[in-house]
């Protein structure tokens, strides 16, 4: 028995057997009837007798060096069973997911505030925080780097050994000396988004007794989540297994490492099973978040309005550690001409470390910083040329066959101008009088603000491109074992990845193609595993693309061994032949049933799919890059209290290709939830940091867009084939959150005539005050300011 | 990896000082880790640990030179564990 065969340490869950629509029918999710009863087990509801309770102590400095740590008083406390520091690191002191920086527990600096400094077990959580306020650390604290432009100058702390730049990608494309009748410029600023997942960090670690270990987890890559874990435990990977466990949304914020070592070393050490769970407050600290950028856009055109060059300079604040903001950066380098045609680009991108909380992925990963710039610009460049902004993004628009100012050749399908022209035709919505409307139809709602004075409506526009896949060389892939046998009299056929479905309907998606491919009802989609070659990570909108063709490929292979079997045993040629309905037939004629066909057998194939070759940028910043593109383009009706600056997003319109809609019904939620997410970032969401300290990490503070500040979504979806891809789809999932925010941004500018050139926009931007908070605290009797105080000097209190 | 700009290899070094050294364990440790900064590959991976990650050639070339600095300043040790992505055994 090899090690990935040791009985499971936890039983495993029933198996769910579907009836799911074919590919491109809705299909209703095998996991939604549970979930809205309360009934679906999310990690955080992970149960075992006699476990133990996990917590972790965290630096309360953004940058500090570590005199002492003494955990004796911690560990004497009764129902304390380990306290644990960097010194009980088996392995690998530190992890990362392209370079291995951050360490597994802090032992001299530290660089953000949350930090892990030492772990915890205990037999109650209660005492595991208690234990926690025990550990005495003897801190030296240290002023933080936390600007990235301060972190970019030679005389700034290094943070790191080898300094404070983590990647610079320079793209050089076409003359470097043309110009332009018509130059804009501008400067842009982006705040950092959380992923905001509901879920929290959780999990549950149970030693197998020979030495190794079983995580349950939510995570969106099983398989480096293991080779990280097995890294920093000293284990061969093997003896480090993984289940997928309920996940509770993850928007990229769980592709890095959580409680996975902790956890782990935890149960190792106690040899018991040991749960962690970060409440909401630890989870801003406990995941990465959007990179807040700062961004300068020059753009030069003709009178005509064509444009002839770009420069940008991008500037990404890393926060503390790598993470995957080596691609991010490179994401958003490649990214920063927009969907247009552009001969000549000189792009910089640079991404820092600071002592900020760390950035890594999110949703749009880096896409999204990038696209509220150019569309910034467009916006801009069109008022100075006079034009129309949405035809002066028709008119630049990218077609199959231009290059991108990273010299990739763009393929067909590429319907950026046909998506701009499905916008501009939706028909707006109804502009109702405004005195005397229902105040629920008013900016601020029942809180009474208005009647509808000073009340304006803005429209506005903006398109995006984002790469779907992993890029740059990587060796993309997804493995897929499907299996067909009869139980309960019926075919049944089973299909076991390790793809990660965190809530985007990936379990559905992959019964449907089964049941598409192989003619069966029944399907039932095993937990996602470590005992089934890597799916790759739940991220780049590539888990349709890359599982979905492993699962296919899987499928064609079953099929073939089931005609092959016909063959044999009834002589039947197998030209025609095909499976419906459980039959194998031929011309609408039953050659055989499968139930008959297979018997007591079970035909089985695993097939590991790899998507097509690209390759790394040069030193100019030019390759084949990515493997496929996707684009959305997004209309705003906005209504603005221009005294206030309060708004309400009236309508969100639009167009999308999504090569082949595999479930219309899910598909229509990717959507309208990428629109919410950007709805959020334009609007909303940021998390506030000040020296290097977070000052909202709660769902109180953070401010997240809720069912009333969410429009309806019109949508106009366009199925273009890409030849390349299964059934033609493309990644869905990102573009929705791209061009919706600099899409209301534009409403807002129409609305207000301002400019605007931070997201999120706040209150006192749209009536023109400032476009930051006060520096100075505002005199007693101002802005309401002097009983209270400002919520930063509460904070510190 | 998630990042798909994951280093190709990487070099894991942990510094063993010599007591019977010129220069005190720190300074040794200290050595090791300013010649690593200067490759621009290297980050800290314990308290005498450094891991460079980046190209084949230029992380190899940079190990050399840390194991160098490490030994002119006493060292007697220099622990070294090379990671190649896709031939190692995690990333199989």
């Amino acid at each position: 028995m090899t090690r990935a065969e040791i009985a499971p340490t936890r039983e495993r869950p029933k198996v769910p057997v579907q009836r799911p629509g074919r590919v491109g029918e809705n299909s209703g999710r095998v996991d939604g009837v549970p979930k809205v009863r309360g009934e679906f087990e999310y990690s955080s509801d992970l149960h075992m007798d006699g476990m133990l309770w996990g917590a972790t102590l965290r630096s309360p400095h953004p940058r500090a060096d570590i005199r002492s740590i003494d955990v004796s008083e911690a560990e004497a406390m009764p129902g304390v069973h380990a306290v644990l520091t960097h010194e009980d690191v088996p392995g690998r002191k530190v992890y990362g997911m392209e370079i291995p920086d951050q360490p597994v527990l802090a032992w001299e600096s530290i660089r953000y505030q949350g930090e892990a400094v030492a772990i915890v077990a205990a037999d109650h959580p209660e005492t595991a925080r208690l234990a926690l306020a025990k550990i005495q650390v003897d801190y030296e604290v240290l002023d933080p780097l936390a600007d990235a432009e301060e972190a970019l100058r030679g005389d700034a702390p290094k943070l790191h050994l080898s300094g404070n730049v983590l990647r610079h990608v320079k793209i050089r494309h076409g003359d470097p000396e043309a110009t332009a009748d018509v130059v804009v410029s501008g400067e842009y600023e982006v705040g950092m988004q959380d992923q905001a997942f509901l879920g929290p960090e959780s999990g549950l670690a149970v030693p197998d007794g020979e030495g190794g270990v079983d995580l349950y987890i939510s995570t969106q890559w099983l398989h480096v989540d293991r080779d990280q874990v097995a890294e920093s435990l000293d284990l061969p990977p093997e003896m480090v297994r993984l289940t997928l466990s309920g996940v509770g949304g993850a928007f990229g914020g769980r592709e890095d490492l959580s409680i996975q070592i902790h956890s782990c070393m935890l149960a190792l050490h106690t040899g018991r099973p040991v749960k962690m769970v970060y409440n909401r407050e630890e989870s801003f600290y406990g995941h990465v978040h959007r990179h807040p950028a700062k961004m300068r856009f020059e753009h030069g055109a003709t009178k005509d309005g064509e444009l002839v060059y770009v420069k940008a300079r991008l500037l990404l604040d890393g926060g503390a550690y790598a993470s995957s903001s080596m691609a991010v950066c490179l994401n958003a380098a490649t990214f920063a001409g927009g969907p247009y045609k552009v001969p000549n680009a000189e792009i910089d991108s640079y991404l820092m470390y600071t002592n900020n909380p760390p950035c890594g992925a999110m949703r749009g990963f880096g896409a999204v910083q990038a696209c509220f710039g150019h569309e910034s610009q467009m916006d801009k460049l069109a008022a100075a040329l006079g034009m129309d902004p949405l035809d002066l993004r028709i008119k630049n628009a990218l077609e199959a066959g231009d290059t991108l100012p990273f010299g990739q050749m763009l393929p067909e399908p590429a319907p950026v101008k046909e998506i701009l022209e499905r916008v501009k035709a939706m028909p707006l919505p109804e502009a109702k009088e405004v005195m005397g409307r229902d105040l629920r139809e008013l900016p601020g709602g029942v809180s009474n603000v208005t009647h509808g004075e000073g009340v304006r409506r803005g429209v506005g526009y903006a398109v995006g491109i984002k790469n779907i896949g992993f890029s740059a060389g990587f060796d993309d892939y997804s493995t897929a074992r499907v299996s067909v046998s009869v139980e309960d009299g019926e075919p049944l056929v089973r299909v076991h990845t390790a793809a990660v479905e965190v809530g985007q309907g990936l379990v559905t998606l992959q019964a449907q193609i089964a049941r598409t491919e192989l003619g069966v009802e029944r399907v039932a989609v095993l937990p996602a595993d470590t005992r089934v070659g890597s799916a790759g990570s739940t991220s780049a909108s590539r888990q349709s693309y890359v599982t979905g063709a492993a699962v296919k490929a899987a499928c064609e292979e079953v099929r073939e061994r089931i005609f092959e079997r016909v063959r044999e045993e009834f002589g039947e040629a197998a030209e025609g032949l095909y499976i419906e309905d459980g039959v194998v037939a031929r011309d609408g004629e039953v050659i055989i049933a499968l139930d008959e066909l297979i018997g007591s057998d079970e035909i089985e194939e695993t097939v590991e799919f790899h998507h097509k070759e690209t390759y790394p940028a040069d030193e100019n910043g030019q390759g084949d890059v990515h493997l496929q593109f996707a684009f959305a383009a997004h209309r705003a009706v906005v209504e603005v209290d221009t005294e206030l600056g309060l708004v309400r997003v009236v309508e969100i319109a639009t167009a999308q290709d999504v090569g082949k809609v595999m479930n219309p019904q899910a598909l229509e939620g990717q959507i309208e939830g990428g629109v919410a997410q950007g709805l959020g970032l334009a609007l909303l969401e940021e998390i506030q940091v000040k020296d290097g300290r977070i000052q909202n990490a709660s769902f109180t503070d953070y401010l997240l867009p809720t069912i009333l500040d969410m429009p309806p979504v019109k949508m106009d979806i366009l199925e273009l084939a890409d030849p390349e891809a299964p059934y033609g789809l493309k990644g869905v999932g990102e573009p929705p959150t791209i061009s919706s925010t600099p899409a209301i941004v534009s409403a807002l500018r129409d609305a207000t005539g301002r400019e605007l050139r931070r997201v999120p926009v706040r209150p006192e931007q749209l009536v023109g005050l400032t476009g930051k908070p006060p520096e100075e605290p505002p005199q007693p009797g101002s802005a309401g300011y002097a009983e209270i105080g400002r919520l930063d000097e509460r904070r510190e209190q | 990896m998630p990042g798909y700009e994951r280093a190709g290899i990487s070099a894991e070094l942990t510094v063993t000082p010599s007591e019977a050294a010129g220069k005190t364990p720190e300074d040794q440790v200290e050595a090791a880790k300013a010649a690593a900064g200067e490759s621009g590959l290297a980050r800290e991976a314990g308290p005498a640990a450094l891991v460079l990650a980046g190209g084949r050639s230029e992380v190899l070339a940079a190990a050399t030179k840390v194991i160098e600095a490490a030994m002119d300043a006493g060292a007697r040790e220099v622990r070294v564990k090379v990671e190649v992505e896709g031939d190692a055994r995690r990333f199989q």
